[in-house]
């Protein structure tokens, strides 16, 4: 498999690539709504009120840490 | 009685009264008791019983000496998803090789068999899909275990035993939506084209929906390597040797 010169580590085929990308507009919006579903289902479990909007809120930070590393992990494999 | 297409109505009237018996019994009570298999199972049960006849006959006609067509194109399919595991696994992901193809070839079959009149794709549902992608999930998360034994678990509290805490709901929503990702982005490209062939059909019934058919099939074609190809990243941070 052929080497990044810079990072030598072996470079990534243009399809594995352009699956990476695609993931990319995904997996924010995903990460969110699964955020604010997990919350809405434990309101419901427990009768609270207010565990939906933590359940977004932790959506949306989980949504960047993914979309961080995977760009993240991108930029040093290719 | 909802729309049925001559498969799914065949099943019905063979399986419908012992399903709904099943799922009666089970507590689901069905919409129509009268035929409680849909469209997208009744695809399923086709594609399922379309690949198995074809294994069966590539398993039979198997040769070293004279491999004919379909033994050349399926050696094709299995080496190309080896070799692509193979680059994002690293070694020993020849294991994995059964599974990805028969998910892949599921999924191909699934997304192409909309193109047959009389027929629909099952994967331009959500159901199937998000089915696939369970299955993904969890297969990855069972090799990860597999692995790695009960320390596959630290992968979810992350770096720090102090940010655990955080780290932890955070991990499991990330690897949630990773679901949610992989069943919306095949279900909203099956369900576009068939949409856009739809449309452009009952707009200019002659020519123009032959061209949105051929973006249909590599549409199929394109997504199929796309889910599997996300199901072997996935596999690959499960089973990597840093946990």
């Amino acid at each position: 498999m052929p080497e990044n010169p810079e990072t030598g580590q072996p470079k990534k085929s243009v399809l594995v690539q352009l699956a990476n990308y695609s993931e990319l507009a995904f997996i924010f919006p995903a990460a969110t709504v699964v955020g604010w579903l997990v919350g809405t289902a434990l309101d419901r479990w427990l009768h609270t009120t207010w565990l939906y909007l933590a359940g977004l809120i932790v959506g949306i930070i989980a949504g960047f840490v993914a979309l961080i590393r995977l760009v993240t992990s991108s930029d040093s494999k290719t | 009685m909802p729309e049925q297409l001559w498969f799914t109505e065949i099943l019905n009237r063979l399986f419908g009264t012992a399903v709904t018996g099943l799922l009666e019994r089970l507590g689901i009570h069905p919409h129509y008791p009268q035929a409680p298999i849909p469209n997208s199972l009744g695809m399923e049960v086709l594609v399922c019983l379309f690949l198995l006849i074809v294994f069966l006959i590539v398993r039979a006609s198997l040769s070293v000496d004279r491999p004919g067509a379909l033994q050349h194109t399926f050696e094709g399919v299995v080496g190309f998803i080896e070799g692509q595991s193979h680059e994002i696994i690293g070694p020993h992901s020849e294991g994995h090789t059964p599974f990805l193809v028969s998910l892949a070839l599921f999924i191909l079959f699934c997304n192409l068999i909309g193109l047959i009149p009389g027929f629909e794709s099952p994967t331009a549902l959500p159901v199937v899909p998000l089915g696939c992608a369970i299955v993904a999930f969890m297969y990855y998360h069972a090799q990860g275990f597999k692995h790695a034994g009960l320390k596959y678990l630290a992968h979810f509290a992350g770096p720090m035993p102090a940010l655990a805490p955080l780290m932890v709901p955070i991990e499991l929503i990330s690897h949630l939506a990773r679901v949610l990702s992989l069943t919306i982005r095949l279900y909203a490209n099956m369900f576009a084209g068939d949409m856009v062939t739809l449309v452009f059909f009952s707009l200019v019934p002659l020519g123009v929906p032959i061209f949105f058919l051929g973006l249909h099939l590599g549409v199929s074609f394109l997504q199929t390597y796309i889910f599997v190809l996300l199901t072997t990243v996935y596999l690959a941070g499960a089973v990597a040797e840093e946990h």
